[in-house]
């Protein structure tokens, strides 16, 4: 019947999101290197790469030197309320660009954290396993979530810079 | 209408429900469809009382149903389980070595929230919403209002906190969502008659002395409504629910009944189901913890009494470092930094401990043996 056909050919195009549930944020079936990207390129552009990125799921990520500072922007942070756990992934962890790599608990939900770009977690923000709330109160500073490495800069490009960041917020909330 | 129809029927609204990428002619064809009602809101209930399989079913629904512009309903029951909130702790939300005892699983949810007791006596409702619709006083507000009208001189109120108290003082309904890619889900209990003795026995704590900054549980004295409308009928109560749900969101949706686990239906639930069971979800997703507790050790021949103190550092519900404090005069240092030193590594869990132990305990004899043994059944006792 067709619509079963529909079903079932749209749901293949779900692997991508299936296998983000299915399995736990550590095992990754990407082969990626945890190398980062020292290009040229990479070097003439530090200057603009130092600036806020944002995406459509409200993170921002700062890239500086090849590793990128991931959080949430204050839009997403006063639409949580407050945050009362961080769960956050391992350091090693492989992120695919918009892999689900930890949830934010607050009064609200848990509300899933979408991964900006592909690349290797190497640091998390120990603060907040006691002080959840800096997620709330300096939401781009001392609330940041994780560091990771950078396998594809390229997808940078893919990302909103401040002003576009800031029209999609009035977009959405018409 | 027969089965068969209708669950081409449920079919048919899935796979349009399931529409997100769609080409111009597509969403053109299908567009009376979109505005047809019936297809702005499902009401249906799970077959199955399997927690894991339920859970697996919301994971599902929440992955690749289309939700903008649109609503579902999911009524659904499990045999008797503990379920713990998303960044909770086992071991301090409920009673492991109890449920083990009675065959009573544990499950992790992908929600937040705190730790419930499940049984077919209590209803699950999952209200599944885009973001932007995402509104759990609304939600809430279908429940009440649906007891209201069943029995107009009841007592109920949701509070600030998503409860809903009876008589402004007990609780019939705890609440917890999350907030995934492009859509949401709020889901509530609702304790008609469920058993309120195996209730309290299973939700204390496993295990003295943790400290952890997992997410606490806000414990509440509870009620059931049939103990305060004696002739509430589950069908009763259900049925009243699906046509609230309907008034409330301008539907007129039929209860439909699916089975969790067709995979010709929900392709890939069955792997999300696997991912619900496993150790590593419901155990290896606690919070880092410390864990810290005095151990009484006594002995017969000779009579001997005295404390040790035992204190573990647990990540990833595994035993990142133990350490062990016993008077040298009950055992000698050597013996108790070897039982200290076979559980690194090892997970939180009595029976992969005893396992551990066993390799110390067979070469020793004699009183040493005894002792060492009084020592690893106190640890044991105090792993859950």
């Amino acid at each position: 019947m067709a619509a079963c056909w529909l079903l079932r050919s749209l749901s293949s195009n779900f692997s991508t999101v299936l296998p983000l549930l299915a399995r736990s944020a550590s095992l990754s079936p990407l082969q990626l290197t945890s190398k980062p990207y020292f290009g040229r390129t990479l070097a003439s552009s530090s200057r603009l790469s130092a600036a806020l990125k944002f995406t459509d799921k409200h993170e921002w990520i700062r890239v500086e030197d090849g590793i990128g500072t991931v959080g949430i922007s204050n839009f997403a942070q006063e639409a949580l309320g407050d945050v009362v756990y961080c769960g956050l992934p391992e350091v090693g962890t492989q992120l695919a660009q918009q892999d689900e790599f930890g949830a934010l608990e607050s009064v609200k939900a848990a509300s899933e954290l979408y991964s900006p770009l592909t690349g290797e977690v190497v640091e998390i923000n120990t603060l907040l396993a006691d002080n959840p709330g800096l997620v709330n109160k300096s939401c781009y500073k001392d609330g940041w979530l994780m560091k990771m490495s950078i396998s594809k800069p390229a997808e940078l490009d893919s990302l909103m810079d401040e002003a576009a960041y800031e029209r999609y917020i009035h977009s959405i909330e018409d | 209408m027969s089965e068969s129809t209708m669950m081409s029927q449920v079919k048919k609204t899935f796979s349009l429900l399931n529409q997100r990428a769609c080409s111009w002619s597509c969403s053109r064809s299908s567009s009376s469809f979109f505005t047809d009602s019936d297809s702005a809101g499902l009401v249906l209930q799970s077959h199955s009382t399997d927690v894991y399989q339920n859970l697996a079913l919301e994971d599902w629904i929440d992955a690749n149903v289309e939700l903008q512009g649109r609503g579902i309903l999911l009524l659904w029951r499990n045999r008797p389980a503990v379920v713990i909130g998303r960044h909770q702790n086992p071991w301090t939300e409920c009673n492991l070595p109890v449920m083990r005892r009675a065959g009573i699983p544990l499950a992790r949810r992908r929600s937040g929230g705190g730790t419930v007791f499940h049984d077919l006596g209590n209803l699950n409702l999952t209200f599944f919403t885009s973001k932007k619709a995402y509104d759990r006083q609304r939600n809430l507000k279908v429940v009440t209002d649906a007891l209201r009208r069943l029995r107009p001189g009841l007592d109920v109120q949701a509070t600030d906190r998503f409860d809903i108290l009876l008589n402004g003082r007990y609780k019939i309904s705890g609440t917890a969502s999350r907030l995934s890619r492009k859509s949401s889900y709020h889901h509530c209990t609702l304790l008609h008659s469920a058993d309120r003795s195996a209730l309290s026995s299973v939700l204390r704590p496993s295990c003295p002395g943790i400290q952890s900054n997992a997410t606490p549980s806000v414990p509440s004295p509870v009620a059931n409504l049939l103990d305060h409308a004696p002739s509430l009928q589950w069908e009763e109560l259900l049925g009243a629910l699906v046509q609230q749900y309907n008034t409330e969101f301008g539907l007129h949706s039929a209860l439909t009944d699916i089975d969790p686990t067709n995979e010709s239906m929900f392709p890939g639930v069955g792997e999300m189901e696997v991912e619900l069971r496993s150790w590593d979800w419901t155990f290896g997703k606690t919070p880092k913890f410390t864990m810290e507790t005095q151990l009484e050790l006594t002995n017969e021949q000779p009579p001997a009494r005295c404390s040790a103190r035992l204190q573990m550092e647990v990540k990833n519900g595994q035993i990142e470092s133990c350490h062990l404090d016993v008077p040298v005069e009950w055992l000698p240092v050597r013996l108790s930094g070897e039982l200290s030193s076979v559980l690194i590594g090892e997970r939180f869990c009595p029976h992969r401990a005893a396992a551990a132990f066993s390799a110390v305990l067979r070469s020793e004899s004699g009183a040493t043996h005894r002792r060492l043994h009084r020592l690893c059944d106190a640890m044991l006792t105090v792993m859950g």
